[in-house]
Order: C-alpha cells, then sequence, then structure tokens
C-alpha cells in the first residue's frame, strides 16, 4: 500500500517542500529510501525502525521503498524522520492516511519515539505557511515555528502524539510563550559611561550608529578602538519584530544552531583576522552562512583591518554595495541577506605611531604597503573614520562624556526621523541613500554649500567622497532634529570623513 | 643640440660596470670622493678587481667609438660641451657627463638663475615636510632655482613644493632616466620633466646602485649657490651634500627644529656651528642676494579673513603640537563644536591632515 506525508528539507536559508512517499508491498524484508538523500537521512531508517517499535506500533516486515520527491533536490538534515514515520505507519495502516496530505510534519526523532529538536524551524514553518498546511513538530522548534502569525502548529512530543492529532485528537499542550523582543542586552555591562577622554570618538560612533555609516577607527595601539567598538551595540537601537525574525532564520537555520527563541539583540560579530573568504561570507553548500551574513541587521566589526588577507576584504564589496551576498559554486547557488554596518580598527602605519617620530620606525615604503592594504574598493564604501589618539592623562580623570541609554536615545529619535523621510524609497538609513536620493533628500543652505566649494578647492574631497559627506551630514542633521543641513554639520563631516587618517604627507 | 665626447660617455659605461665595486666604498663618503676622482685607467686599477684586465681591454676597445644615440626626451650632454653646467666643470669629482631629462637648452636656462638646494632626511617628520614643501614652492615661485634629489623625504616635499609652483627645479636621479628608483617618485619626476629637468650622470638602463644614490649629494652639493637643510638627523648621509657644499666654499643653512625631535638633531648642530638659519623663502633670498627686498610677501597665501577667536586659541594649540582630536578636544567643550572648528581650519588651509590622520599646521601660518 502507498502513503504520502509532506514535509520540508532546508536548503541555504530557505526551506523546499519535500513529499515522502511509503510503499509496502509483499517480499523479503527490507527498507530501502530513495531521492538522494544525505547521510542523516540514511540512518533516519534506523532511527525510524526503532521508534516505530518502541511507540508500540508494528514494523512491516515487507518490502518498505521510500521515495523522497522531487528526486533530484539534495535533501540534508535529521527533520525528515517525523514524516518519514508518519508515511510508513499511514502504509501499513496503522495511521490516518488522508489527513496526512493536510499536515507538514517536520522533527527529529529518538529511538524511544520522542521529538528532538532541530535547526530551520522557522523557515520551515513560513514555507508552510505558503503552501497553507497545518505543521505538526516538536516543542523545542515550536518556539521558533510561533513567530509565524497564522499558522496552524500542532505541538506533539512523540511520535504515538504525531498519529493521535492525525486521527483528530488533541496537540500536546505549547511551550511557555516565544521569547518577547525587548530581551535584556548580552553584555549589560559594556557601557560608554566606562570610557574616559575619546568624547569625540563616543560622538562619533553615535554618528555612525544613527545613520549606520560604515566607519574607520584609526590610532596607535592602546588607546581603545577595540573598547569603543565593542560598546557599539549599547547605542544601536532595538530590532523591529520583521529585522528580528530575519536575524533568528539566519542564526537558527544558517549555523546550525538550537532554537532559542527570538534574538532580540543586534548582531555583533567580530572575526579574527585569520577568517578565509568563504568564512566571512558563507559557502553556497549545505547553507552554511558567514560572518558577513550574521552580522545582518548588526555590525561586522573587523579589527586589525590591515592583517586581514586582501582577497577577503575584497569578498565584502558585494555586500557592502548591495546588502546581499550571492554565492554560486560547482552543483550550489544561494542568495544571502547581508545589510550590516562595517565598523575596522587599524593603526595608521605597521608599528602604530605613525606621526610620533621618536617611536615610528616605519619607513615611507612600509607606509605605502599599509595603506595599499587598506585603501581602494573597502576604502570606498567608508564614510566616516574616527581618530582615536593618545588620550591626555588628565582627561582619564575626566567625567564620562555620556551613557549608553541616553545617546541610544538620541540615535533612536534620529533613525525614526530617517525612517520616515526615506519611507518611500525603501531604505531605512541615511547610510543607504543613492545619489538620487541624496539630492532628493540632503537640502544645503547657501553656508553649507560654500563650504563644499571650499573643501573642493582645497583638494579635501573627491566627488565621490562628497557624497560620502552629504550623508554623514545628513545624519549629524537627523540627530539634532533639523531638516536642512547646516554648514556645521558640512564642516563637522569633513572632519568625519573616510579618508582623512590614510591622507599621505606627500599627496596632501 | 649638445651632445656627449666618445671619452666622457666611455667613462659613464665604467661606472655602471664598476658599480658592485662602488657600491662598497659607499658607506664612507670620503672613500667615495676619492674613487670618483681618479681618472678611467687609475680607477680600473683601484677598483677593477679580478675583472681588471677585462675592463681594461673593454676601456682600448671602446675608445673612440661614438656614444650611442640617446633615448628619445633625453639628452646627454660632457663637460667639454658649451652646455655643460659651468658649476660643475671646474671640479674634478663633479660628474663627466649628465643625461636629461627636459632639454639641455631648459638645464642651461634654469641654472642661470641662483640656484638652492633644499636637501634633508628621507624620513622626515610632519613638519619638515611642510617645511620643505613650503620653501620648495616659494623658492621656485621668486624665480630661484630648486635643485635637490628624486627620492624620498624631505627633497620629494621640495621638489614637489617647486613642481606645484611652476616646476623652476633641476631634480637628480640616482639611476638611468628611463626607470626611476623609488618608483613611488616616478609621476614626480615626470611632472618635473616637463617644466624643468631631471638629470642623472648615469646612462639609461643603469640601476639606481647604492653609490650612485650617494654619490649625486656631489651634483646637488656643486649646482647649488645656497643649500639649506630642512631637517637630519646627527652625523647622518643627509648631512653630506651639505658638509661637501661648505667645503667647496658654497653658503649653507638650516631650518631650526625642536631640540627635543631627533630628526632636527643635525641642523640644530648646523646652527650651533654657526651657519644661517632659514625660516623661510625670504631668509633665503637674503642669503642669496645679500638684501631683503621690502616686506616680501608670503607666497603660499591662505584667504585673507581674519582668524576668529576661537580658532585662534585651537590653533595655537594645534601649533603646539597638540596634533590629535583626542589632545585638542576639551571636557568642557562638546565634541561638536571641537571637529567644527578643527574643520574649519582645514578648509581655510591653516592646518592638513599628515600621518595618521594628525593636525599639522601649514607653514603659512608661521607667517602670522
Amino acid at each position: 500500500m502507498l502513503a504520502r506525508a509532506r514535509t520540508f528539507t532546508i536548503d541555504g536559508l530557505r526551506a523546499r517542500p519535500v513529499t515522502v512517499e511509503v510503499d509496502i508491498r509483499p517480499g523479503l524484508p527490507a527498507f530501502t529510501i530513495v531521492g538522494l538523500a544525505g547521510a542523516p537521512v540514511r540512518e533516519a531508517r534506523d532511527r525510524v525502525r526503532a521508534a516505530v517499535l518502541n511507540s508500540g506500533y508494528e514494523f512491516p516486515g515487507r518490502r518498505i521503498t521510500a521515495n523522497l520527491a522531487p528526486a533530484d533536490l539534495p535533501k540534508a538534515g535529521p527533520g525528515l524522520d517525523l514524516a518519514l514515520a508518519c508515511a510508513l505507519l499511514a502504509a501499513s495502516e496503522q495511521a490516518p492516511a488522508e489527513p496526512l496530505e493536510r499536515c507538514a510534519l517536520f522533527g527529529e526523532l529518538g529511538l524511544d519515539g520522542e521529538l528532538r529538536d532541530s535547526h530551520g524551524a522557522l523557515a520551515v514553518a513560513e514555507a508552510a505557511k505558503r503552501a497553507g498546511l497545518r505543521l505538526l513538530l516538536g516543542p523545542g522548534c515550536a518556539r521558533e515555528a510561533l513567530l509565524v502569525d497564522d499558522l496552524d502548529v500542532g505541538v506533539v512530543e512523540r511520535l504515538s502524539s504525531a498519529v493521535r492529532v492525525l486521527a483528530g485528537g488533541e496537540p500536546d499542550p505549547l511551550p511557555e510563550a516565544a521569547a518577547q523582543l525587548a530581551r535584556p542586552q548580552a553584555h549589560p555591562a559594556l557601557d560608554f559611561d566606562e570610557v574616559r577622554g575619546q568624547r569625540h570618538a563616543i560622538w562619533a560612533l553615535t554618528v555612525a550608529a544613527a545613520g549606520a555609516h560604515n566607519s574607520l577607527l584609526c590610532g596607535p595601539p592602546g588607546t581603545g578602538k577595540t573598547m569603543l567598538a565593542q560598546r557599539l551595540p549599547s547605542i544601536l537601537p532595538a530590532l523591529s519584530r520583521a529585522e528580528a525574525i530575519e536575524v533568528t532564520r539566519i542564526h537558527c537555520g544558517g549555523r546550525k544552531l538550537q532554537a532559542t527563541g527570538l534574538i532580540g539583540d543586534r548582531p555583533f560579530r567580530a572575526p579574527h583576522h585569520s577568517i578565509t573568504a568563504a568564512g566571512l561570507i558563507g559557502s553556497a553548500h549545505n547553507g552554511w552562512v558567514g560572518e558577513a551574513v550574521l552580522a545582518h541587521n548588526g555590525v561586522l566589526f573587523l579589527d586589525e583591518l590591515s592583517e586581514f588577507a586582501r582577497s577577503t576584504l575584497d569578498a565584502l564589496r558585494q555586500p557592502l554595495e548591495e546588502g546581499t551576498v550571492a554565492i554560486a559554486r560547482a552543483r550550489h547557488r544561494a542568495v544571502y541577506p547581508a545589510r550590516f554596518m562595517l565598523v575596522a580598527a587599524t593603526n595608521p602605519c605597521p608599528c602604530g605611531y605613525a606621526g610620533e617620530l621618536e617611536r615610528c620606525r616605519c619607513s615611507e615604503a612600509d607606509m605605502a604597503r599599509h595603506r595599499r592594504r587598506l585603501s581602494g574598493p573597502l576604502l570606498d564604501r567608508i564614510d566616516m573614520s574616527v581618530m582615536v589618539g593618545e588620550a591626555p592623562v588628565e582627561e582619564l580623570r575626566s567625567t564620562p562624556y555620556a551613557t549608553s541609554a541616553r545617546l541610544r536615545e538620541r540615535v533612536h529619535c534620529a533613525r525614526r526621523r530617517q525612517s520616515r523621510r526615506l519611507r518611500e524609497e525603501g531604505v531605512l538609513v541615511n547610510a543607504h541613500m543613492n545619489a538620487r536620493m541624496l539630492r532628493a533628500h540632503v537640502r544645503l543652505d547657501d553656508a553649507a554649500e560654500t563650504v563644499l566649494t571650499d573643501a573642493h578647492r582645497q583638494g579635501l574631497l573627491s566627488a565621490r567622497g562628497a557624497h560620502r559627506v552629504l550623508r554623514v551630514a545628513r545624519t549629524l542633521a537627523d540627530l539634532r532634529g533639523e531638516e536642512r543641513v547646516r554648514a556645521d554639520r558640512v564642516a563637522e563631516a569633513l572632519t568625519l570623513r573616510g579618508d582623512a587618517l590614510l591622507c599621505n604627507r606627500r599627496a596632501a | 643640440m649638445s651632445s656627449s665626447c666618445a671619452t666622457c660617455a666611455r667613462r659613464s659605461e665604467l661606472f655602471v660596470r664598476l658599480g658592485v665595486a662602488l657600491d662598497l666604498r659607499a658607506r664612507d663618503l670620503g672613500r667615495l670622493w676619492k674613487a670618483l676622482e681618479l681618472p678611467d685607467e687609475q680607477l680600473i686599477s683601484a677598483l677593477g678587481g679580478r675583472k681588471r684586465q677585462e675592463l681594461r681591454s673593454w676601456h682600448l676597445s671602446a675608445a673612440g667609438q661614438p656614444p650611442e644615440s640617446a633615448t628619445s626626451g633625453i639628452e646627454r650632454v660632457c663637460r667639454h660641451d658649451a652646455g655643460y653646467p659651468s658649476a660643475l666643470r671646474r671640479d674634478a669629482l663633479a660628474p663627466h657627463e649628465l643625461h636629461v631629462a627636459g632639454g639641455t637648452a631648459r638645464l642651461q636656462e634654469l641654472l642661470g638663475a641662483p640656484a638652492v638646494a633644499i636637501v634633508g632626511a628621507r624620513r622626515p617628520t610632519d613638519y619638515g615636510m611642510e617645511a620643505a614643501r613650503c620653501l620648495g614652492h616659494d623658492l621656485a615661485a621668486s624665480g630661484v632655482c630648486v635643485i635637490g634629489e628624486l627620492g624620498e623625504g624631505i627633497c620629494y616635499g621640495a621638489q614637489l613644493g617647486a613642481a606645484e609652483a611652476g616646476g623652476r627645479s633641476v631634480a637628480i636621479a640616482a639611476g638611468g632616466l628611463d626607470s626611476c628608483a623609488p618608483r613611488s617618485c616616478a609621476p614626480l619626476g615626470r611632472r618635473l620633466a616637463a617644466t624643468g629637468c631631471v638629470v642623472s650622470e648615469l646612462p639609461c638602463g643603469a640601476r639606481a646602485r647604492m653609490w650612485a644614490t650617494a654619490a649625486r649629494a656631489r651634483s646637488v652639493a656643486l649646482l647649488a649657490h645656497l643649500v639649506i637643510v630642512v631637517e637630519a638627523e646627527q652625523d647622518s648621509s643627509e648631512l653630506a651634500a651639505a658638509r661637501l657644499a661648505s667645503a667647496r666654499g658654497r653658503t649653507i643653512a638650516a631650518v631650526p627644529g625642536r631640540i627635543t625631535s631627533p630628526a632636527s638633531r643635525g641642523t640644530n648642530a648646523l646652527l650651533k656651528e654657526g651657519v644661517a638659519l632659514v625660516g623661510g623663502a625670504g631668509d633665503a633670498l637674503d642669503l642669496l642676494y645679500g638684501q631683503s627686498p621690502p616686506d616680501t610677501p608670503p607666497v603660499a597665501c591662505s584667504d585673507e579673513r581674519p582668524v576668529e577667536q576661537r580658532l585662534q586659541a585651537l590653533l595655537r594649540r594645534i601649533c603646539e603640537g597638540h596634533d590629535t582630536i583626542s589632545k585638542l578636544e576639551g571636557e568642557d567643550e562638546q565634541p561638536d563644536r571641537t571637529l567644527c572648528a578643527l574643520a574649519e581650519l582645514e578648509l581655510r588651509g591653516l592646518v592638513r591632515r599628515g600621518d595618521g590622520g594628525r593636525y599639522v599646521p601649514r607653514a603659512v601660518t608661521f607667517y602670522g
């Protein structure tokens, strides 16, 4: 006899529908699975057999063929166990076959018939909603699936409860409500009020956070570049619900993390500089996502930027430009979202003390090499650079500039103004404005125009650099709630311009 | 059009062939100068080593052969030609032949004016760079010929300044003129060849060897009427041109530096010995012409607006050496106001960003 069950397999960050067909007919006892099954799916045979027997059902001693359709889609992951077991029970007339057509089943089975958590439940739940199916899955996965609105989720704790629900019984009780958005910060201890001195750097990071501008921190070793960058998440606005769901999908689907419910913090990823290009953007095979994708909607922090391999940094061009990563390999292709705010930190020269003759021992050639490593396409996409110099001793005893809570409030207000203004354009923050949007939304007053002309005349700005300055100036005006961009804002943005720190005394 | 005679061309070729042996003497400039003064035969005996015989036979066979036709755009002139700089012809140490990009006629015209050499450290501070550039610019704009090496550091700054002022300058390259060493100077070399002259004593194809890099200091010293040292460490080879110039009776001068800066120890020591102090192009012109033209205006001019009080205070702190924003910001001032004021100073050309984004006062601010 033949039975069909419906489930999903995870391909990249998406779930693709899979139909499990089980056919049982007389013959020598055998259990074969066909249809490009990966190792976890092939091993499902033994798990399903034990789970069926331990749940008190009979395992048919005949020839069993399971087919996973479509036949050309590779299936991975153990989430197909439940569908396979239910289809088998339906084919051997131990479970109703007809309700299986209207349900999607997802979950890994233990040998005792209990359902385990498996990754990618959120993507499966979204796909089930699109397909208009009821979704049966384990209690752990249900916490993620419940984030999808208007989806009929049935929680089943064991194989026997799944059969009961299919026969029209009541599902098991829901686990406690899915985690709410306002979760506490991962590092409540990190706050800008611990930083002494560097007031301009804190202010500059506030500006960067407000407009999501990519920024570069540059200064000698030990001046607090890393300390400042690590405190950036404490002033970023909270994730919206849609953003949080995106982040959860990436973290739980792409990195095979256990289901933990909704992720409420903005991601802050700080990979070590030995990372490879594949580690940074991910690989198409098996949906393994890289750090740039994990930083989606959050911050990607690259400490010691000059130590990263050039090819690795070049891989960031596409995500910085388009907000997505498209990976194509021999047999796989995947597009991942990757719209993050880039924060990089670097020394101004190989030894770090450029400009201090007593300490810096780098030759002109060393400096040129260092600049070459940093400059180019990546630097073109950095709106702001922040100079973090050594703070004088008396500054170290001074009062802190501001608490993170106060700064976050300002950032939040500025972001609200931006999203209101840019709503029709399809972007949320000033950093993502293109040249057309700049013309439409950045209105300078006469004095500000003069400042910009002066900057061109002094050779401080290129045409592309002017766009970056305008974006930052717009954010500075937003932070103060001004509609027109005044001359002071343009001047301030000029001091923070992206290439100022790597300018070269020869070309100056 | 001028050209070189066979004897002088053969001598340059001999220098190329003896490159390795000359390199061994390059660390001790006294020995190098002695070697460079020797006539051809003695030079082969002294430095030829195992290749002595081979070199002698080449030397004989090459006698009387006309020099190869020059690469396009590069002219050669030797000390038997009327177009050869007279300052070099009188000195045994000077090169016998020059290869000139930019034309020998222009070289003659440029050297007709008083010539000032600007020399100094290969790894200068931002202050030294600014001073060199400002001197190069102002002197070239005053009709003086600026002479210097084509290389990194102070000489780069001086030549860049001269190029910006219209390019009345002569740059001495170390190797053949078909390539440029260091390569980073190639764009400046091309720019100078268009308006001034780039000169080398070695034929095209010759590598910029260590000895040639050191030996061009003699051309710089001999061509100039006045040698200004902008920044140099004590007892460094960077002072070679100044020492040689002073031995040959040229005027030398130095730009003072901070007493705490190792980059200025050499120049400060020169000042202590009694050389003239140069604080701007005006001082250099005084040394050349002996009298001050009535109040020379600084040539590198920023705009005329007076600097406001709040900017004055900030500018003063930058001039005192507070070069990073972290040092410049005050506890009682909002950081955005500091950032804004710094941009204004930069826009008005009073400061610029140096290495690592540090703030460097432009030389024009010193004129007050």
